[in-house]
């Protein structure tokens, strides 16, 4: 029986004080002091002990209940003051503080600051050009003779008047070439329209941005290197690309660029429909008779142009499926990207 | 290094005016820190000759002096001094010269009239010596003007020679590197004297008992030389390097350090026990007296020269008391060595001995000019004080320092530099610079690299020399960054977008179509500019048909469809192109600004009523983004007419007197149109007109105002038709310079005030850039404040 006491009291003594309210106190009480405690069990018990030693347990459980006792009176004093003390500053810390404001940029302008950000560390300036232009930066300068099939109106936005609504970022290249001689080492960006129905991944109005660098001695090594350093930043370091042959009329030799899925790491999922590659956009050397229309001379000059959609990029880098959701400015989505 | 002009040009002659070769020189890689010509002030000071002294009739501690400055009247001169004495040849400063600041006149002293001053040499920034008047040694004639006496009609450039050049620290070295300059030639002294038939060696011998600490050391003798005052000419070129002459033996090996750059010591060979000297490591705590008086101890680190039984001097540092030149000398042995500039460095340091010695020792010497140097030497002090110079050198040079041989490439040079030297322009420039060059093959080089320069030793060292040759300004740049940047825009919008947010306001992003119906649905008029619309030929729907002329339609239904979400407070803005027809066929994309706040601007606080949003909400807001784009000046609001604010309840914003937007609250039956139902505030902004303005370089550091602002407030009765705008501009143009700050912080209509005016309380801080404002002062502008505002507008000061 002496044992059974000491192990209450020990137990007791560990967790009256940490227990932390009224209520915890409460039960503790009822635990150890009530008439269903342990303690009042044991002295009901206590005709089973000896009569030598029936004095002695007597004495003992007094004690330890006087004890007991006294460690909850404490903590009930100790509960009080701490709360007495905050409550009568007034201060509840779990309350909320003054709401300030937060806003957020748009996802997709973040991206594109982000875009710019780093082709200006590369060293790359920054064009923005008319979205409203003639045929001749659109299509002609660029290499596209008319009666090709990019020019038809199925494709092609066109004002009322003759003008039309450039359908990439490449005629700002040719302006600046007109303009200005090689060393040219350019990033043109912004708004460009093409006629195409909404669905999850066409918008007619989407934002791109186009590299351009013209100089002596420029390689397709040079083309390759600016797009990985590009793709490894704006994605992950170990983000790989590959350039698949293609055709665009204003580069020679041209190339598909493709960046190894950034959700599969190339294993074939869902996103990049099993393939392990993710179409990111078009490269290209310039092709001679481009620079040549700008007044450089091919043999002297060579360079590379890549574009990319910034869209697309955004939709990778957060996870959206559906390009619409760049355009619904709905705030449920807006909120996520504080 | 201080470089005397008329030296120079007598080495090489530059036929250059002073700034022309500084220039020049700078842009050599010889920086040019100053240049100063000590002759230019001293205008009316000549030499004269005391030719008697008296005692001043009326002071004991000055004397009359008849001073003949080469008129036929001398003058008349009261001087202080105590070592003027008859018969001695003296700067004086006739009436007219200046000292510094102080001109001199003509002047009584104790009833005795004084027409000039004898100066000293601090007067006359010869030297800081001022304990008596100066007295001139050389042989001048009275009259002569003093500047040209003591060579200081001369232009002293000092240049920064950098540590890796040793050889920039004399004059033929300067000389040399001014040549390839100039690509002129310079000239060596003519050095040529006769030997006598005692030969050198058999009067003192050398042993190098430590050839790492002194791989070579010189020495020659001239026996019964005079001491005494060196000639003129050598007098004014240690006076124009900052060096004062001595004696014609220190002279001239001060004069030869400045000639060579190498350093000289000059011993008294009686004093030299057994004719020896030997270079050796010092004995431990070896004591030693030097030149200036101090005492040293010495360790086995320090390399001294001695005789057969003790120091003689700190080798390269300073020479010691015992052995040095006296009045009384008439044999002189002199030292001229290579010493390790390692050990040089650790002993000055050691000691604190930082000499003009060290100084070159440190750097690192010529070890192979030595025997030219001394035989310089040799025969300056011949030609300054007679004597025998005996025959040969004694030379300890146990193991000769060769001259590098290194590669040179032409196309390496030129692939460095993207410039077009001809294998033959490169040789000339290296053979100018004293490097031999051998053709290794047409496009390279073997370089002898003179052991003067120890800089060199790399190709790319050669190739940076050569760079200096061709001209760095001469190589062509290859600049392109920032033609086509558009940097100024970027940076607004990043701000003027940044700033929002952290305003609350998110960013929403709308496509560039639209339809009349929108325009309509704003009641915006026929002739508004934004009826001026682009139309699409092929437009994909009826909704899409023409291109945004304003952001707002966009706006209002990005708020009506968050409302329907069940937001009710919130912000956004859009900064987007619109898109205008300017004629037929030409096309504009200004860029808007243009923003949304529905429902209420604060957002809900549990602890503070609900503030109820107001006009000035908006303002606020308009105002903060502006003044984050810098576009503060000239800005004005004026009542807006705009056809879709509620009336009352808008401004107009204008820039230099053009409007380039608007704020407000969007009425009712605009807000019904577009299915909202909650209070709308607008604020739309033509960015395109403020971006070209925006230039982060105008911000400039403005030096704190050191003297305190004073606060006053004043409140005033207005009738109710004043707008604050125009009394606080008002009250400022009292004192615009004074009065910094015009603060509106109470507007009051109520029962006390009477019909038709409000209470207004402002307060304003007055200020002054140049004294502490008085409260009297401040009271006055006070006074004038209430008085114009009285006059101008009616207002009346508040009766408490
Ligand atoms: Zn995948």
């Amino acid at each position: 029986m002496k044992e059974q006491i000491q192990e209450i009291l020990e137990e007791a003594r560990r967790s009256i004080p940490s227990c932390v309210s009224d209520k915890d106190l409460e039960e503790l009480r009822i635990k150890y002091l009530g008439k269903k405690s342990s303690l009042s069990d044991l002295l009901s018990k206590i005709g089973t002990v000896s009569k030598e030693e029936r004095p002695q347990m007597g004495a003992l459980l007094n004690k330890t209940k006087k004890e007991i006792a006294q460690l909850i009176e404490q903590k009930k004093l100790d509960l009080h003051e701490k709360t007495d003390t905050s409550r009568a500053r007034g201060l509840d810390v779990t309350m909320p503080g003054r709401p300030l404001p937060i806003g957020a940029k748009h996802p997709l302008c973040q991206i594109w600051e982000e875009i710019e950000d780093i082709f200006i560390n590369l060293g790359f300036e920054v064009a923005e050009g008319p979205e409203i232009e003639s045929e001749y930066y659109n299509f002609d300068a660029l290499n596209t003779p008319s009666g090709h099939p990019a020019r038809n109106p199925q494709d092609t936005f066109y004002l009322k008047g003759g003008k039309l609504l450039r359908t990439q970022t490449s005629p700002m290249q040719i302006r600046v070439m007109e303009k200005f001689k090689p060393p040219i080492k350019i990033i043109s960006t912004g708004r460009c329209y093409r006629v195409d129905k909404m669905d999850p991944s066409h918008l007619p109005v989407f934002h791109q941005v186009e590299a351009l660098m013209v100089d002596e001695g420029i390689t397709m090594s040079d083309l390759k290197g600016a797009l990985d350093s590009f793709v490894k930043r704006i994605f992950t370091s170990d983000t790989r690309s590959r350039f698949r042959p293609h055709f665009f009329p204003f580069t020679e030799p041209s190339a598909e660029i493709d960046i190894l899925c950034i959700n599969c790491k190339g294993a074939g999922c869902k996103l990049c429909k099993k393939s392990g590659w993710l179409e990111m956009g078009g490269a290209g050397m310039v092709d001679p008779a481009v620079l040549e229309e700008v007044g450089y001379d091919p043999e002297k000059y060579t360079g590379y142009a890549f574009g990319l959609g910034i869209e697309r990029i955004a939709m990778l880098r957060y996870g959206i499926s559906d390009i619409r959701k760049l355009v619904t400015n709905d705030l449920r989505i807006l909120k996520q990207f504080q | 290094m201080k470089i005397s002009y008329n030296w120079l040009n007598e080495l090489v002659p530059t036929h250059l005016d002073i700034d022309e070769f500084c220039e020049k020189l700078t842009m050599f890689g010889l920086e040019v820190e100053e240049v100063v010509q000590p002759g230019k002030e001293l205008d009316n000071i000549v030499v004269g000759k005391v030719i008697s002294v008296e005692k001043h009739p009326n002071a004991d501690k000055l004397t009359l002096c008849q001073v003949d400055v080469g008129k036929s009247e001398p003058l008349s001169i009261i001087c202080g001094a105590s070592n003027v004495v008859k018969d001695i040849l003296v700067p004086v400063a006739k009436i007219g010269a200046k000292l510094g600041d102080f001109e001199i006149k003509k002047a009584k002293l104790r009833g005795v009239e004084s027409f000039g001053m004898i100066c000293s040499e601090k007067e006359l920034g010869v030297s800081d010596e001022h304990s008596g008047i100066m007295i001139i040694k050389q042989d001048i004639e009275p009259g002569t003007p003093f500047a040209d006496a003591m060579g200081m009609n001369d232009s002293i450039i000092e240049v920064e020679v950098t540590p890796n050049r040793p050889d920039l620290l004399g004059m033929i070295g300067v000389a040399r590197e001014v040549a390839v300059m100039l690509n002129a030639e310079y000239e060596h002294p003519e050095i040529a004297f006769e030997e006598s038939e005692v030969k050198t060696e058999d009067e003192i011998s050398v042993i190098i008992e430590d050839s790492e600490k002194c791989p070579r050391y010189c020495a020659r003798m001239v026996k019964g030389i005079t001491v005494q005052p060196s000639p003129a000419w050598m007098q004014k070129k240690l006076i124009a390097s900052g060096l004062r002459p001595i004696n014609n033996i220190v002279d001239v090996t001060n004069y030869v350090l400045l000639e060579y750059g190498q350093p000289l010591h000059a011993f008294d060979y009686t004093k030299i026990k057994d004719k020896t000297i030997v270079v050796r490591i010092a004995k431990d705590k070896e004591k030693m007296m030097l030149l200036d008086d101090t005492e040293l101890k010495l360790h086995s680190e320090n390399l001294l020269i001695a005789d057969a039984e003790h120091p003689l001097a700190l080798a390269g540092i300073m020479g010691g008391l015992d052995s040095s030149i006296s009045d009384n000398t008439r044999d002189v042995v002199i030292e001229c060595a290579y010493f390790d500039p390692k050990n040089i460095r650790a002993s000055a340091l050691e000691y604190g001995l930082q000499t003009d010695s060290s100084y070159r020792f440190e750097r690192g010497m010529d070890p192979n000019s030595l025997t030219e140097v001394i035989d310089r030497a040799a025969q300056l002090m011949q030609l300054t004080g007679g004597g025998e110079i005996s025959s040969g050198v004694v030379d300890c040079y146990p193991h000769k320092i060769e001259p590098k041989i290194l590669p040179l490439r032409v196309s390496r040079t030129n692939g460095i530099l993207n410039v077009k030297m001809t294998a033959d322009e490169v040789e000339n420039y290296l053979n100018k610079f004293e490097f031999g060059t051998k053709k290794a093959s047409d496009d390279s080089f073997e370089v002898t690299i003179p052991t003067f320069r120890p800089d060199i030793e790399r190709e790319i060292d050669i190739i940076e020399e050569l760079a200096r040759c061709y001209g760095y300004n001469n190589v062509e740049s290859h600049f392109w960054i920032n033609r086509i940047d558009n940097k100024q825009k970027r940076t607004v919008v990043r701000l003027a977008k940044n700033h929002l947010i952290s305003l609350g306001f998110y960013e929403v992003n709308n496509m560039s179509f639209a339809s009349t119906e929108d325009l309509n649905a704003l009641k915006i008029p026929e002739n508004d500019f934004r009826r001026n619309i682009v139309e699409l030929a092929n437009p994909i729907g009826e909704q899409f048909s023409i291109m945004r002329s304003t952001l707002i339609p966009d706006l209002l239904k990005n708020a009506a469809l968050n409302l329907s979400y069940k937001f009710e407070n919130f912000k956004l803005f859009e900064l987007n192109r619109i898109y205008l027809k300017e004629r037929e066929d030409t096309y504009t994309e200004p860029t808007y600004l243009t923003g949304v706040i529905v429902g209420e601007f604060d957002p809900f606080y549990w602890k503070e009523k609900q503030r109820v949003t107001s006009f000035y909400d908006v303002k606020g807001v308009v105002e903060s983004v502006l003044s984050k784009i810098h576009c503060t000046k000239n800005v004005t609001y004026k009542v807006s007419n705009q056809p879709y604010y509620t009336n009352d309840s808008a401004a107009d914003i204008f820039l230099d007197g053009k409007t380039i937007g608007s704020c407000g609250i969007i009425k009712d039956d605009v807000l019904q149109s577009f299915e909202i139902e909650a209070s709308v505030m607008l604020f739309d902004i033509d960015l395109s007109r403020i971006i070209p303005l925006y230039n982060e370089k105008a911000i400039r550091f403005k030096e704190i105002v050191k003297y305190p602002p004073v606060l006053r407030d004043i409140a005033v009765i207005a009738p109710s038709d004043i707008v604050i705008g125009t009394s606080a501009q008002t009250i400022k143009s009292v004192a615009p310079n004074i009065i910094k700050d015009v603060r509106l912080f109470d507007v009051y209509t109520g029962k006390q005030i009477k019909q038709g005016c409000r209470s207004l309380a402002f307060n304003i801080t007055f200020q002054s850039e140049t004294l502490t404002l008085t409260d009297k002062y401040v009271d006055k502008l006070f006074d004038k404040i209430v008085k114009k505002l009285s006059l101008v507008h009616q207002i009346e000061l508040r009766q408490e």
